[in-house]
This record gives C-alpha cells, structure tokens and sequence, in this order.
C-alpha cells in the first residue's frame, strides 16, 4: 500500500518537475523582456539595441519628435522617431543619450509554429503607468501570415496571448526573449467594445527586420511591390484562367520598360514562390511582397508551361524612388531625374516649367556625370554629392548630352512653402 | 516495485508535456474545490448601474450579472467566506444569500463588511471546521508564475480552473495582482491559486474594461495579505467606501519638449488647480519643491499627498513676451464624482 502511495507521490512529483520547467523558462522570458520594454505614451515599445534603437507601432509614435516615454522601472528619455512606415505600421525610434540599456534581440518570425508559447509585453488600458510595471500575457502562436488591409498587416503573427489597447507596439517574443513580432492590432466583434477577445495581430520580425536599414536611414519607408503587371487570382472564375484556386497568382499583364518586364515576367507565369514564401492567392502574393521595402531585390519562382524559372525582381519604381529622394531635399531644382534598377545612371527626365534647371537650360535625356567636378555615375552618388546643400547655393554640373559634355550651373531655389508637419 | 517505480517514471517521463499539465490541473482542482463556493443572490432589482439609469442600467447590469451562481472562497474555517463585492451587491431580499459548499450543503449567508475600491464582501455563514487553502508566498512568485482561477460552474457541483500566468504583481496602488487566466461573471470571487494550489487572492472585478464584463485577459485578484490587513473592519460589518484620491484638477497639455516641466492643457473648473490661479499654457516646473518632470511623475506625486493638504506649484507662464516664474499655492481636493 505504501509502495503504490509512493508511486503515486513520484508520478505527481515527475508531473509538476515538467509544468515547473515550462513555469521556469516562461519566468526567464518575462526576466528577460521586461526591462527592454519601453512605455510609449497610450502605447508600448521595446528596445532592440544597447544604444537606444526602439520599435513601436506608427499609430503610437507617427513620426514625430521629442516624445517622452519611459523605461520598466520609470526611467525617462526622449525618443525621435527615425524612419516610419505608416502603411505597414512601424515606427523606428531613437532614444536620446542612450546606452547600454537592456535590450530584446529580433528573432526568426519565419521560424514560428502555430501552437508554439509566446509572450507579449504591453500596458493595456495604461494599467502601468505610475509603477511602470507593463503587463505580461502568455499564449500561442494561432496561425502564421495573416493579411489584412487598412492599416496593411500583410503576413500578421495572429496570437491569443491576450494584448488590448495600450499593448500596441509592444513586442511578442519567444521564450527564448526573441521579439518575433509587434503587436498591433486586435479583432473585436462588439461596437464601443475594445478588449480582447482572444485574436491578435502582431507584425513579423523578419518583415522588421528588412526594413530596418530604411528606417535608420531616415524618412518614410515604402513597403514592396512589383512596378509593371497586373495579376490574377489562379482559379478565379472571372478570368480564362490558368491555375487552380491555391496554386498561386497569375500574370494578366506586363507592362514595357518596367522592372516586371526586365525581370522577364512572361503573360500566364503562375507565381508559386517569393523568396522562401509559398505563394496561394493574391493577398499572400501581396503580403509576401510587403515583406521588403521598395528598392530591394526578391527571387520569384513562376511556373512556365510545366517548368518552374527563378526571376530576380526589383521592387517599387526606381524613379519613383529617386522621386521621393528628390522631393525630401531642402531646395528645389527644377527638373526630375530618374535610372532604372541598377541606379547606375541618373537621367533627367522631366524640366518644369519655371525653375533652376530651365533657367540652366538643361533638357530631358541629359545623364548627369559630374556635381562640382566629381564624378557621379549612380544615383547613390548623385544624392551624396547633392546633400547638405541649401537653397541660394550653386552646382556646376556636368551631363551628357549626344554624347557630349556639357556644363551647366543650377542656382538651387528655395521650397515653396508648405504646411509645417505637425509637431 | 523499485523496478516498478522506474518502469512508471520513465513512461511518465516520456509522456508529453500537455498530459502532465492537465494531471497537475485535476489535482489542484481536487484540492482547491473544497475551499470554493458557489454563491447564489436573490436581490431586488435596484442595479447599480455603472453609467447610465433605469432601463439601461438594469441591462448593462444583467449583462454584467448573468443568471446563475457565482464564486467565493472560505477564508477562515469557522464559516468566513469572502468573494467579490460586485457578486453580492445590491439590496438582497430576506434570506436571498444562499452559499454552497462542496459537500452540497446549502447554508443561508449573511453579507457582512464590504469594501468597494478592493471589491472585495465578507460573508458568514453557520459552519465549523470548514477546509482553507494554504498561502502562497507572493515573495517566491514573479511576473510569468502559472497560476490558475478556481471557481463553481452554472451546476454549483463542480469546479471550473482556468489557466493563466502573472501579468503583474503591483496593480491598484499594490493592493491586486493581475493575471491573463480569463475570469468572467461566475468564476469571480474564486481562488487565485499557484500550481500547487497556494492561495494568492480573491478574483474580483476592479475595473472591469469591457461593459458587459467580459474577459479581455485582465483580471485582478486581492491579495491575500491585503484582505488580512482589512478582516476585522470586513467582520465587524464595516463598508469601506472608495477611497478617494488627492487631485488638482489640471489636464496636460503640448508643449516645448526642450521646457522641463509639465504643460497645462486645461484646468478643470472649480478644481484646486483653477482656485490657486492656474492658466492653460502655463508650465508647471515644480511640485512642492521636487521637479515636476512629466505628467504621470507629477501625477504620482500628487497621490502621494493627501486630500487637504497644501501643495506649492513652481509656473512658467508667458507675458508679454517674456516668461515668468510664479509660486502658486493649491489645497488638494478628493476627486470628484465621475
């Protein structure tokens, strides 16, 4: 009799060990998180560097400023906000006078399982605020590669660890204190009703993670897409299709002279693959895509009449980017630049009508060789040459026109004034 | 049989991780049970709405207050019951308070003390020799201890468990610990309880956030050594009312980052902040002698204080061109009924 009490004593014994092991490396994840985690005014943060780099959500920080928020415990910086995706909803920021504060890793989010234990660290309903003690929730990875439009969670982590308002920005992470994701959103069934209901969203590390070298250059992020075809849903019963439903996308049209076509995208290529990302309808297409900031190269894999072919892609449009550059300068010179892919040529391409480069007389289809008698053949080296000039200053360039030199002086003019960004 | 006990370890050993949760699970729910009622109330229907009146109350209030028992836990073995106040508040008729136990005997209860801002209700009923549950040691559990909510099903016979971790172990001024275990109508006023079923705190419903009073993973329960510290004012009948806390009456506003301090958005009127002279953009530097820093370092610092007392403001204030800087005096006053 005693022998079968003992027995049992060691079998109850044997089952707490194994419940007090999971207790255990649950505890480390919260030792191990709770410092990096970062108060954000209603919202959360989490710092991923000794010298101040915080995540959090663009609809916690935007892309403003001088805010103040405050680590576990309550001690306070100033953040800057670095590089923003509002459509993705990452914000990047940087904590002034910073180092060597405690900080989370970014983990492998491709490595995730659905059913895997996660913790999200956050301050709903500002419960923290005063003690500076965030909340801390377990739960399961629920699926992988949620997409949703408006804000744009394209490949969402979807978690039951419970997160609520005031947890958005907060980081979810493996036990391992790995951030695989930024929580952000929440599905609610109930109007005037925001708690949680067991769905939540995070934004992937790996999709983070690309981003990051953008954000820290400054500025607006773009996030990726393919400039130059439209495409259809395989099995989609609206198009003479070619495909199952599942078996991908399909490529409807291409248009010339855009990365689509230089990629060697052909009418009906089924996409199967990007990168490492299976692809089974549009919106995993998109998401997948969404997955790199514009001006990144991707590997498709498409289908071509039973044979499988590996494209390299650009994402975005080069002169849209080189656009974008433009516009951020502080002056204004009167004309549009553009390349292609490579960057490795800046054409100009348009001359406003009034403005620096008419009174130059520069024309559209001169290449730009020379910014003060360095040479400049790629547009990374345009944009170095052209920063930190201001409006009043003068650049003698040099272009080639019919495979002639010419020289020009561009007067740099003034922005026209625009409404200030909200503090 | 010691070639038994190895045979029986490994195979337990090789069992997974799920198997040996739920067995740790059913032997805190046998354990635990015992010590958690369910608690039937039969009350006039006088709802005490949170917001709104009359019909809408009355709805929010059944919403927030399904049919059925709810949970308590025996505290004390000589017939000490506490649960939520929320569970058993209200006008209850004559002999409406019906508590029971495990052992399926159904003993009419008396409502004792009560306090609201810890929403916690002592009750009694006529029993001895009742089982308690032992304490747990808050000092042994940090942020990430499993720890699960016990509390009696609709069929008032079996408990249910629901699993959670630690969200945080400092919440309402230090008086609750919070958990993510899903705590509802009914499971409310159960036992928080470790692994191992040590008695952490009272499941109760401070600051439900959802306004039909569904889980949205917050849950608090008080501790256990908060509920001591108040029992012989809960036993002697007392009701302690809500606490109310110092305030001056100022709503932060946008300022200069580079100005430390903290910038007045609004100031409520009538409030200490509006009778000490107060004016939105002014920016308040010092409190009492200490920096202000930011709004919530303010804000604590004013909680410090107690409702009375007098507190003096250090101003930045903008005139005709240049800034000032004022001393203003202010008496705190209890915030105001929301």
């Amino acid at each position: 009799m005693s022998a079968l009490l003992s027995l049992a004593l060691v079998l109850q014994e044997a089952d707490l060990a194994k419940v007090r092991e999971f207790e255990a490396k649950v505890r480390a994840a919260c030792d191990k998180a709770k410092p990096a985690y970062v108060f954000f005014g209603q919202g959360s943060g989490v710092c991923i560097s000794a010298d101040g780099w915080v995540l959090t959500n663009y609809h916690v920080a935007g892309d403003r400023d001088g805010q103040r928020v405050r680590l576990t415990g309550g001690r306070s910086f100033v953040a800057d906000v670095v590089g923003w995706d509002p459509k993705g909803d990452i914000s990047l920021c940087k904590l002034k006078d910073a180092k060597d504060l405690p900080y989370c890793e970014l983990g492998d989010s491709d490595a995730l399982r659905p059913g895997q234990s996660v913790i999200a660290v956050g301050n709903p309903f500002m419960l923290g605020n005063g003690n500076w003690e965030p909340t801390i929730t377990l739960g399961i990875v629920s699926a992988l590669h949620r997409y949703m439009d408006n804000p744009g969670y394209f490949d969402a982590i979807q978690t039951d660890a419970q997160i609520n308002p005031g947890n958005s920005g907060g980081p979810l992470l493996t036990l391992d204190a790995k951030v695989v994701g930024i929580n952000g959103r929440i599905d609610i069934k109930r109007f005037m009703n925001r708690v949680n209901t067991g769905i939540g969203y995070a934004i992937p590390s790996n999709q983070i993670r690309r981003y990051l070298e953008a954000f820290k250059r400054g500025g607006r992020v773009f996030e990726g897409f393919i400039d130059g075809i439209k495409f259809g849903e395989c099995g989609d019963a609206r198009y003479a299709n070619v495909g199952e439903y599942g078996d991908g996308v399909f490529i409807e049209t291409i248009k010339e002279e855009t990365p689509a076509a230089r990629a060697g995208f052909q009418l009906n290529d089924i996409v199967l693959q990007v990168e490492n990302y299976r692809i089974y309808n549009s919106n995993r297409f998109h998401g997948a895509l969404a997955n790199w900031p514009q001006g990144e190269w991707v590997r498709v894999k498409v289908l071509r009449k039973g044979e499988t072919k590996e494209l390299r892609v650009f994402l975005g449009e080069p002169e849209g980017i080189c656009r974008r550059e433009m516009t951020a300068w502080p002056f204004v010179t009167g004309m549009t630049a553009g390349t292609d892919e490579s960057f490795a040529k800046v054409e100009v391409l348009l001359i406003e009508r009034e403005g620096p480069a008419r009174e130059a007389e520069m024309k559209p289809g001169d290449v730009i060789a020379k910014v003060d008698g360095a040479t400049t053949p790629t547009w990374a080296d345009f944009a170095k040459a052209m920063s930190g000039r201001k409006a009043g200053d003068e650049v003698k360039l040099v272009v080639v026109r019919d495979k002639k030199e010419v020289e020009l002086v561009l007067k740099l003019a003034p922005k026209p004034e625009r409404p200030p960004r909200r503090p | 049989v010691t070639l038994l006990l190895a045979v029986l370890g490994l195979l337990a050993g090789a069992d997974d991780d799920a198997a040996a949760l739920a067995r740790v699970l059913a032997r805190l729910r046998e354990q635990v049970a015992k010590c958690v009622v369910a608690i039937e109330v039969d009350r006039e229907s006088d709802p005490e709405g949170r917001g709104g009146a009359g019909a809408v109350a009355a709805h929010r209030d059944y919403l927030n207050r399904p049919l059925g028992p709810c949970s308590g836990v025996i505290y004390e073995a000589d017939g000490i019951i506490l649960t939520s106040r929320f569970n058993v508040s209200g006008t209850i008729r004559k002999g409406g308070l019906k508590v029971t136990l495990w052992d399926g005997r159904v003993l009419e209860a008396e409502r004792r003390g009560t306090d609201e801002s810890r929403d916690i209700a002592l009750l009694t009923v006529d029993a001895k020799d009742l089982p308690t549950l032992p304490r747990a040691d808050l000092a042994k559990l940090a942020q990430g201890s499993l720890v699960a909510i016990v509390g009696r099903a609709p069929d008032k016979a079996s408990p249910t468990v629901n699993l959670g971790i630690l969200s945080a172990l400092g919440r309402m001024r230090d008086a609750a610990v919070q958990t993510d275990a899903e705590m509802n109508y009914g499971n409310t006023g159960g036992a928080l309880v470790t692994l191992q079923g040590e008695f952490v705190g009272i499941g109760c419903n401070i600051k439900p956030l959802s306004h039909w009073g569904q889980s949205g993973g917050i849950g608090f329960a008080c501790k256990t050594v908060e509920i001591d510290r108040l029992l012989d004012r809960l036993k002697k009948g007392e009701h302690l009312e809500a606490e109310k806390l110092p305030y001056l009456g100022i709503m932060p506003g946008e300022g200069d980052p580079d100005v430390e301090g903290v910038p007045v958005g609004r100031v409520v009127p009538g409030s200490p902040a509006e009778k000490s002279g107060l004016k939105e953009g002014d920016v308040i530097t010092e409190f009492n002698g200490k920096k202000a820093g930011d709004f919530e370092l303010l804000r604590s610092m004013i909680l410090e204080r107690r409702i009375g007392d007098e507190v003096v403001l250090k101003v930045l204030r903008k005139a005709l061109d240049k800034t000032v800087e004022l001393e203003l005096k202010a008496r705190l006053d209890g915030r105001p009924e929301e």
